[in-house]
């Protein structure tokens, strides 16, 4: 069951959401879903879920627009930011109004309160629940119907750590089944410890879609006497750089041999060429800071 | 489409307000005839035991009318709609169901409503050593009207959360509507005033009221064109929205 998104633009009013925007999210793994806050996420995933209606382009779930499933909760469950709970009903009460319409057995309720540790508190009134039991039971309505791809948005808000823990243990679980599972987050460290790959947005565009261990390599830090004149030559490539002194730059992107060739061809004298793996979070913030510009590795799965 | 309705009657059992609501409804309708009766002097003519019994339809039917705003207005404020429309997303279905199963709570609402609005004036005529006539036909029209108005505010409340989405927003101009502007343009419009909503539901109610209303069937008819065209509203602008 693949998630799909293709050409899809959002465009609230005049304001643009989400922006030609297009990546896959393959069954059996984990994929987070990575931006700042309003980066466009939650409209993607709404787009997907069939809420909001994509200005163009399309937004699939297993080649079908989400409208089109038979019976939607049993393919995909998805727990979203806005999903809320009537206060006065009992948690268990809220499942058995979804069991109806998923189309499970009144049995499965006990099932998926038991699997989210809710077992005890199921007579209890929903507005008597902490943040992160909310969590569970949106968690626990979105296994119901044991679906074949799974929609998180911002799981982390109100989960404790023991809490994170134990769903990062199930969603593994799950894509080893072969389920296909989509994490959003704002925050890469969340992620990073149980998604091996990302699709990474900002400003509603695309920035990166590929493996994790990608993200990070290739920084490469130099000591030239001629800061500006590489600096230049190595923009003019489409080369990241900073300056991080007046004889000191920093290039992403690019191998220290590479940097090493381009200063030959300008017949620019180092002092020093080094190239250090920079850290995932670095190279997360480098890619949703630098807001213009082209993804930097589009495409990839 | 059954299981859909089913599920709306599951979230109206498992949540407490509607039982609130009826409850009150029933102090309202004893306290409205009570209120009536008690101000007026002759309670034995058939004009007052109309009078006395009509008054539980339209005292009813207001509060019906925010049951049935409570529909999707409520699924708005408590996020609800999320999971619901993840359920069924195809809107209109959503909607339909909804409109079916509280036309249905109405008319149950509505039942109720008239055994109180009948055992109240019963009482009060009693005491002044009149009865309550139960062979005159005209009681039973009021009965019925006071169960046909309760299944049409019902509906028409449902349709007016979907299209205003915000609860509070659309009690408030509902009953502003009720209470102040059609009573306003009604008189400026007069003899016209009672093709008016709230004075077509007077109407059906079969209420001995002052000014000019239709006959009863003529309210009925009027009151479910209303609800029709506010129900087609609701539904080609659910259908399009965007749930964020």
């Amino acid at each position: 069951m693949e998630l799909s998104v293709s050409g899809v633009t959002k465009v609230f009013g005049h304001v643009p959401a989400v922006r030609d925007l297009t990546f896959a999210v393959p069954s059996g793994r984990v994929t987070g879903f990575l931006g700042p806050n309003g980066a466009g996420k939650t409209t993607t995933l709404r787009m997907l879920l069939g809420l909001v209606r994509p200005t163009s382009g399309a937004a699939l779930i297993g080649g079908r627009r989400y409208v089109e499933l038979t019976a939607p909760r049993r393919v995909v469950g998805a727990v979203l930011e806005a999903t809320g709970f009537h206060p006065g009903r009992r948690g268990l009460d809220h499942l058995r109004v979804l069991a109806q319409v998923t189309g499970v057995e009144r049995g499965r309720v006990d099932e998926v309160l038991e699997l989210v540790g809710l077992a005890a508190d199921g007579r209890r009134r929903v507005g008597e629940y902490s943040l992160g039991m909310r969590q569970r039971l949106g968690l626990a309505a979105a296994l119901l119907g044991d679906p074949a791809a799974l929609v998180l948005d911002e799981p982390a808000n109100g989960l404790d750590p023991e809490g994170m823990a134990w769903l990062r243990q199930l969603l593994r679980d799950m894509a080893t089944e072969g389920r296909t599972i989509l994490v959003s987050s704002h925050v890469l460290s969340e992620v990073a410890q149980v998604a091996d790959h990302v699709v990474i947005i900002n400003h509603g565009r695309l920035r990166y879609a590929g493996p994790l261990r990608g993200l990070g390599g290739g920084v490469v830090s130099v000591r030239v006497t001629e800061a500006d004149r590489l600096r230049d030559a190595l923009a003019a490539r489409g080369l990241g750089v900073t300056s991080t002194g007046d004889t000191t730059l920093v290039v992403r992107g690019a191998t220290a041999e590479e940097v090493g060739r381009i200063a030959v061809d300008e017949r620019i004298v180092l002092s020093e060429l080094t190239e250090t793996n920079a850290s995932l979070e670095a190279a997360f913030l480098d890619l949703v800071r630098a807001t213009d510009g082209e993804p930097a590795a589009a495409g990839a799965r | 489409m059954m299981t859909l309705i089913g599920n709306e009657f599951t979230k109206l059992r498992t949540v407490r307000g509607p039982w609130v609501l009826l409850a009150i409804q029933q102090a309202v309708i004893i306290a409205g005839v009570s209120g009536i009766a008690t101000a007026a002097g002759d309670l034995t003519s058939r004009r007052m035991m109309f009078g006395l019994l009509s008054h539980a339809g339209v005292a009813s039917a207001i509060l019906t009318l925010v049951l049935g705003i409570t529909a999707v207005a409520g699924e708005y404020r408590h996020k609800t709609i999320t999971d619901t429309l993840l359920a069924t997303p195809r809107r209109g279905r959503v909607v339909a169901a909804k409109l079916a199963a509280y036309t249905i709570a109405g008319v149950g609402l509505g039942v109720i409503s008239a055994v109180t609005g009948l055992l109240t004036t019963g009482a009060w005529r009693y005491a002044e050593g009149a009865r309550l006539d139960l062979t005159d036909s005209g009681v039973w029209r009021i009965v019925a009207g006071i169960v046909a108005l309760n299944a049409a505010y019902a509906a028409i409340g449902v349709s007016l959360g979907a299209l205003v989405r915000n609860i509070t927003g659309t009690v408030i101009v509902a009953l502003t509507w009720i209470a102040l502007v059609e009573t306003t343009v009604a008189n400026l419009l007069g003899d016209l005033g009672r093709w008016l909503p709230n004075r077509a539901g007077m109407a059906l109610n079969d209420m001995p009221a002052a000014g000019a209303l239709l006959p009863q069937w003529g309210g009925g008819a009027v009151l479910l064109g209303y609800a029709g065209l506010i129900a087609a509203a609701a539904l080609a602008t659910t259908v399009r929205r965007d749930v964020t």
